[in-house]
C-alpha cells in the first residue's frame, strides 16, 4: 500500500486550525443535541396535555350516559352541554386548539394538531363515536327510536335496548379515547427513545470526529518534530547543546565524527575529545554563551585533531532549551589551505626557503629589535658562481636540482634562528641576528666550504662556489633597503675577487659600484625592451679601397641615457651573465643582415661580417651552438661570418682555454673565420699562435694611434704585420682616423684598415649605401651627405 | 343480555379454507372497527395459524372460544364477555394490538364451531365477533 506523501514542512502551523476544528465540532454537536432535547421536551409537554384531555374523554362519555339516564328519570342535568364538551374536546384533540375545561374541574388546555397517521385515524374514529353517542343520547331524550339513529363509526350494535346501545357507544368512545391516549404515550416514548439514540449517536460522532482531528494533530505535530529532527540530525553541522551539567545534546554529525554513542559525550564526557589547550575556552564559552565565534579542536575517530569553527548561541533564557548552543563546522581543510597559501606567499617554491617578501619582513623586524637593543646583525647576499653555465649547458632541471642541493647545504650551516632566503635565480640571502662582522665572516667561510664540496648532477661532477657579500650592521638605526644594496655591492666586489670569495661591505665600494649597479638594471630592461641594435663598420682593402667586410658593433640607445657606449655596458653584461643572451642576439642579427645584403647582391663572395665574441661566451662553451643556430636560422654560409676573440679569451691554461680552442677549431674547420682582436695587448706567447685556427690579426688601436709619429708603435705594428704574414694571416689596423695613419700602415704592409677615416659604425641601411658603392674612400666620411 | 350466535361445528369436511403448509393451515383474519372478517369461515381441523391483521383505526384483541351451545356469558357490566367463565373453552387469545400490524395466533382446532371476538369495552357488542366452522 502506498502511503500518502507528506510535504516537508517543518515550519507549518496547522495545529491551531485543528484545535479550532475540534472545538467547532464539539460546539456543533452540542448545539444539535440541545436543540433536539428542547424540541423533544416541548413535544413531550404537548403530549402530556393531549394525554390528559384524551383520558378525560372517557369520564365525559360516562358522565354523558349518566346525565341522559338522570334526565330520562326526571332528574335535572345538562347532557347537551356534556355532549358538546365531548365533541369540542375531540375536535381539539384532532386538529389542535383549545380544549374546553371541565366545569369545576380543570383549566382549558391549548393543544397542538396531531400529525401521526395512526393517532389521527384513532382521533377521527373517536370523534365519530362521540357523535354517534350524542345522537343516540338525543334520541333517548326525545323519546325517539334509537335504532333509527344512523351510526358513522362502523359499529354494528345488535342490542335493541336504547340504554344498552347508549352504554355500548359510550364504552366504544371511552375505549377509543384511551387507545388514542396510549398511542400518544407510545409516540412520546418513541420520541424520547429517538432522542436518547440521537444523543448517544451525536456524542459518539462528536467524540469520534474530535479524536480523528486530535490524532491528525498529533500525527502532524510528530511529523513536524520529525522534520525538525531530521533537519538537525541530517545536517553535517556539528550541533552541541550545553547546560548546567555540561554537554546535554550532541547531534548525529558529532557522534559520527568521534564514532561514539551519545551517552559517552554527555555531561563531561565531551571533554575527553576536546584538545586540552582548548578545553578551558570551550567550558567558559558553554557557561557564559560568549564569544559568538570560537575555534576549538576535537579528536575524530581516527585520532586526528580537527579544527571546528563554532557559532555560539546563548539560549539559556529560552524556556524550552535552557542552554548554550554551538553550531560548529569542520574547517580543518580550509585552515590547512590557508596555512599552505600563507606558506606559499612567503616561501620559495623550489627550495622551500623563505622568499624575498619574508626575508624583508624578518629583516625589518630584526632592525626594529636592533634599534632597541643596539645589538649588531649581519646580512649576507650569496650568488652562485657558474650557475648560469650549469643552467645553459645541463638544462633548467639540472639548474633547479643544483639550487635545491645548494639550498640544503646552506641550510645545514645556518642556525635555526637565522633567516635563509632565496631571492630569485641563483641569489640567496641570509640574515644573522645577532651577529658581529667576524661572526658573519665565519658563517660566509662555512657557507663556501659547504657549497664547494663537489656534487654530482646529471652524471657530471660539478664544483660550484658562491660569491658572498656581507653587510655588518653595528646596531641602532638602519634601513633594510640600504643594507641589501650594500650587501649587493659587497657581493659584486667578491665576484670580482674570483669564485668562492666573500667581501664585507665598505663605503668606498658604494662609490665604485653605484653607477654599475644602476646600469645593470637598465641593461636588463633594455634587452627586454629591444633597445639594443647593431651598427656596422666597414673594413677596407688598403690597396684597392674596396669594402671587404664589416665589424658588427652592439649599440644601446637608452631612452633615459641616450647612446650608451659598449665600453660602459659590456663589462656589466659580462659581470652579470647578460653577455650570453646579448652574444646570441648579436650573432643572429649579424648573420641575418649579412644574408640580406647577400640577397640584395651588395656583397661579394669574400665578404666577411665580423662579430666580437667575449671571453665569457667562450668560457660558457656555447659559441659553437650559438653560431650554428644563427647560421641555420638565416641560411648564411659559414664563410661570410668571422669571429673576433681576444688573446685573453683563448690563451688561458686549463680546461676553459682548451675548450675555447677546440670550439674555435671546429668552427674554423667548417669555414667560419677567426680573428685575434686587440692583438699585442694580451702578452700571449707568440709561439702558441701557430696552434690557433686564425685567419686574421687585428692590430690594437693603441698602436695604430701612434704609428704615424711614434717609432715604437710603428715598430710594434710592423712586427705584428710581419708576424701575421709569416703565419699566413691577414693583418688589419683598426682605429684609422687620419690620412697619415693610413699612409703609415700602408707602408708597413698592413692588408686591411678600419676606422673613422673611412666610415664610422653605422646602422645597416646606411652601410647598404656604402656597399652598393663597393669602395669606401676617405672623402666619403668627410662629407657623408654627398655620398 | 344479548348473546352472540354461537355455532358449533362438527369436525368438518370443508377444504376451502386457508392455505395449508404441510400440517398447518394458515387462516387470514382481518379486524377492523368494528368487525372481524375471515377469508374463509370454514376450516379443516388441525393446527391452524391465524394470521390476524388489524386494519384499525382502534386497537383490537382476538379471542378464540369454542361454542358449546350455551352462548357467551357477559360480565356484570353488561358490556364485556366474562372471559373467566369461558376460560376452559378458550383456545387462544391475542392482546390488544395497534393498527397496521399482523400477528399470528397458533391454535389446534378440533372439528366444531368457534367464535372469534374482540373483548375490549363495547367492541363485542359493537359487532366485533364472527364464527368459524371447523370440520
Amino acid at each position: 500500500m502506498l502511503r500518502r506523501r507528506h510535504r516537508f514542512a517543518p515550519f507549518d502551523s496547522r495545529g491551531r486550525f485543528t484545535i479550532a476544528a475540534i472545538l467547532i465540532t464539539f460546539a456543533g454537536f452540542s448545539a444539535i443535541s440541545v436543540f433536539l432535547s428542547i424540541r423533544t421536551t416541548r413535544h413531550s409537554q404537548h403530549r402530556a396535555a393531549v394525554l390528559q384531555v384524551a383520558a378525560r374523554q372517557r369520564a365525559i362519555a360516562e358522565r354523558y350516559v349518566n346525565e341522559v339516564l338522570l334526565v330520562s328519570s326526571g332528574a335535572t342535568a345538562d347532557p347537551a352541554a356534556t355532549a358538546s364538551l365531548l365533541t369540542a374536546s375531540a375536535d381539539a384533540l384532532l386538529d389542535g386548539g383549545e380544549a374546553p375545561s371541565l366545569p369545576g374541574d380543570d383549566d382549558e388546555a391549548d393543544l397542538p394538531a396531531q400529525q401521526g397517521k395512526v393517532i389521527r385515524a384513532q382521533l377521527k374514529q373517536e370523534r365519530r363515536l362521540a357523535h354517534d353517542l350524542g345522537a343516540t343520547g338525543q334520541a333517548i331524550l326525545e323519546k325517539k327510536p334509537t335504532l333509527a339513529v344512523p351510526l358513522t363509526a362502523g359499529e354494528d350494535i345488535a342490542a335493541r335496548d336504547p340504554v344498552v346501545r347508549l352504554r355500548v357507544l359510550a364504552g366504544l368512545t371511552a375505549n377509543t379515547s384511551l387507545n388514542a391516549a396510549r398511542t400518544i404515550a407510545i409516540e412520546n416514548d418513541r420520541g424520547i427513545n429517538h432522542l436518547i439514540t440521537t444523543q448517544v449517536l451525536l456524542g459518539v460522532g462528536g467524540l469520534f470526529t474530535s479524536l480523528l482531528l486530535a490524532f491528525g494533530l498529533i500525527a502532524a505535530t510528530r511529523r513536524q518534530t520529525a522534520h525538525f529532527r531530521s533537519l538537525v540530525t541530517a545536517s553535517t553541522d556539528l550541533v552541541l547543546v550545553f547546560g548546567r551539567g555540561g554537554c546535554r545534546y550532541a547531534s548525529r554529525a558529532v557522534l559520527e565524527m568521534v564514532d561514539r554513542p551519545e551517552p559517552d559525550l554527555l555531561g563531561d564526557g565531551l571533554a575527553r575529545f576536546v584538545h586540552p589547550d582548548d578545553l578551558g575556552m570551550l567550558r567558559a564559552t558553554s557557561e557564559h554563551g560568549e564569544p559568538a565565534e570560537i575555534v576549538f579542536r576535537m579528536r575524530n575517530r581516527h585520532g586526528e585533531w580537527r579544527q571546528l569553527d563554532a557559532h555560539v548561541t546563548d539560549l539559556r533564557g529560552n524556556r524550552r532549551l535552557r542552554g548554550v548552543v554551538l553550531n560548529a563546522r569542520d574547517v580543518t581543510e580550509r585552515m590547512r589551505l590557508e596555512q599552505e597559501l600563507t606558506r606559499q606567499a612567503f616561501h620559495d617554491g623550489l627550495t622551500g626557503l623563505a622568499n624575498r617578501a619574508l626575508f624583508r619582513d624578518r629583516l625589518d623586524q630584526a632592525l626594529a629589535r636592533s634599534l632597541r637593543t643596539k645589538e649588531p646583525l649581519a646580512v649576507l647576499l650569496l650568488d652562485l658562481d657558474g650557475f648560469k653555465q650549469v643552467n645553459d649547458t645541463l638544462g633548467h632541471d639540472a639548474g633547479d636540482k643544483l639550487l635545491r642541493a645548494v639550498a640544503e647545504r646552506f641550510d645545514g650551516v645556518v642556525r635555526p634562528s637565522d633567516t635563509l632566503a632565496r631571492l630569485g635565480g641563483d641569489e640567496f640571502a641570509l640574515l644573522i641576528d645577532p651577529a658581529t662582522e667576524s661572526e658573519a665572516e665565519d658563517v660566509a667561510r662555512r657557507l663556501n666550504e659547504a657549497v664547494g664540496e663537489p656534487l654530482v648532477l646529471a652524471g657530471r661532477e660539478l664544483s660550484v662556489g658562491a660569491s658572498i657579500g656581507i653587510v655588518a650592521h653595528p646596531g641602532g638605526h638602519a634601513d633594510g633597503d640600504d643594507l641589501i644594496r650594500h650587501a649587493d655591492i659587497a657581493m659584486y666586489a667578491a665576484k670580482d675577487a674570483g669564485r668562492g670569495h666573500h667581501q664585507v661591505f665598505r663605503y668606498d665600494m658604494a662609490l665604485e659600484f653605484g653607477e654599475l649597479l644602476a646600469l645593470e638594471g637598465e641593461l636588463r630592461a633594455a634587452v627586454e625592451n629591444g633597445e639594443l641594435c647593431l651598427h656596422y663598420q666597414p673594413e677596407i682593402d688598403v690597396e684597392s679601397g674596396k669594402v671587404v667586410g664589416v665589424e658588427a658593433l652592439l649599440r644601446w640607445e637608452s631612452e633615459s641615457r641616450g647612446n650608451v657606449s659598449p665600453g660602459e655596458f659590456i663589462p656589466i653584461a659580462e659581470a652579470t651573465g647578460l653577455i650570453l643572451p646579448l652574444g646570441d642576439f648579436v650573432l643572429r642579427e649579424a648573420c641575418a643582415q649579412t644574408a640580406r645584403w647577400l640577397r640584395e647582391g651588395l656583397i661579394e663572395d669574400r665578404f666577411v661580417t665580423w662579430v666580437n665574441i667575449s671571453a665569457k661566451q667562450l668560457a660558457a662553451g656555447r659559441v659553437g651552438t650559438a653560431v650554428d643556430q644563427a647560421l641555420e636560422a638565416t641560411g648564411l654560409a659559414p664563410k661570410f661570418l668571422g669571429l673576433e676573440v681576444t688573446e685573453t679569451a683563448i690563451v688561458p691554461d686549463g680546461s676553459a682555454g682548451e675548450r675555447a680552442r677546440e670550439e674555435l677549431q671546429m668552427l674554423h674547420d667548417r669555414g667560419v673565420h677567426v680573428a685575434i682582436d686587440d692583438f699585442g695587448t694580451g702578452f700571449s706567447s707568440l709561439s702558441q699562435l701557430r696552434h690557433f685556427p686564425i685567419d686574421m690579426i687585428k692590430v690594437d688601436r693603441s698602436f695604430v694611434k701612434g704609428v704615424e709619429h711614434d717609432a715604437k708603435d710603428a715598430a710594434i705594428t710592423a712586427n705584428i704585420v710581419t708576424l701575421a704574414h709569416a703565419l699566413g694571416l691577414v693583418a688589419i689596423a683598426e682605429g684609422i682616423e687620419s690620412d697619415g695613419q693610413l699612409a703609415s700602415i700602408r707602408e708597413l704592409g698592413c692588408d686591411l684598415a678600419q676606422g673613422f677615416l673611412f666610415a664610422r659604425p653605422r646602422p645597416p641601411e646606411e652601410v647598404s649605401l656604402v656597399l652598393a658603392q663597393g669602395t669606401c674612400s676617405p672623402d666619403d666620411e668627410r662629407d657623408p651627405a654627398t655620398a | 343480555m344479548l348473546l352472540a350466535v354461537l355455532v358449533l361445528v362438527v369436525a368438518g369436511c370443508s377444504s376451502s379454507g386457508g392455505k395449508s403448509h404441510g400440517a398447518v393451515t394458515v387462516a387470514p383474519i382481518v379486524e377492523k372497527d368494528f368487525k372481524i372478517s375471515a377469508r374463509s369461515y370454514e376450516l379443516r381441523a388441525g393446527q391452524v395459524d391465524l394470521s390476524v391483521k388489524n386494519d384499525g383505526p382502534d386497537a383490537h384483541e382476538l379471542i378464540v372460544v369454542r361454542e358449546n351451545g350455551s352462548g357467551l356469558p357477559m360480565r356484570a357490566d353488561g358490556l364485556t364477555v366474562n372471559e373467566d367463565a369461558v376460560e376452559k373453552r378458550t383456545l387462544g387469545a391475542l392482546e390488544p394490538g395497534q393498527p397496521g400490524g399482523t400477528r399470528e395466533l397458533n391454535v389446534r382446532l378440533a372439528p366444531g364451531r368457534y367464535v372469534l371476538l374482540c373483548n375490549m369495552t363495547g367492541h363485542y357488542l359493537g359487532g366485533m365477533h364472527t364464527e368459524l366452522v371447523v370440520s
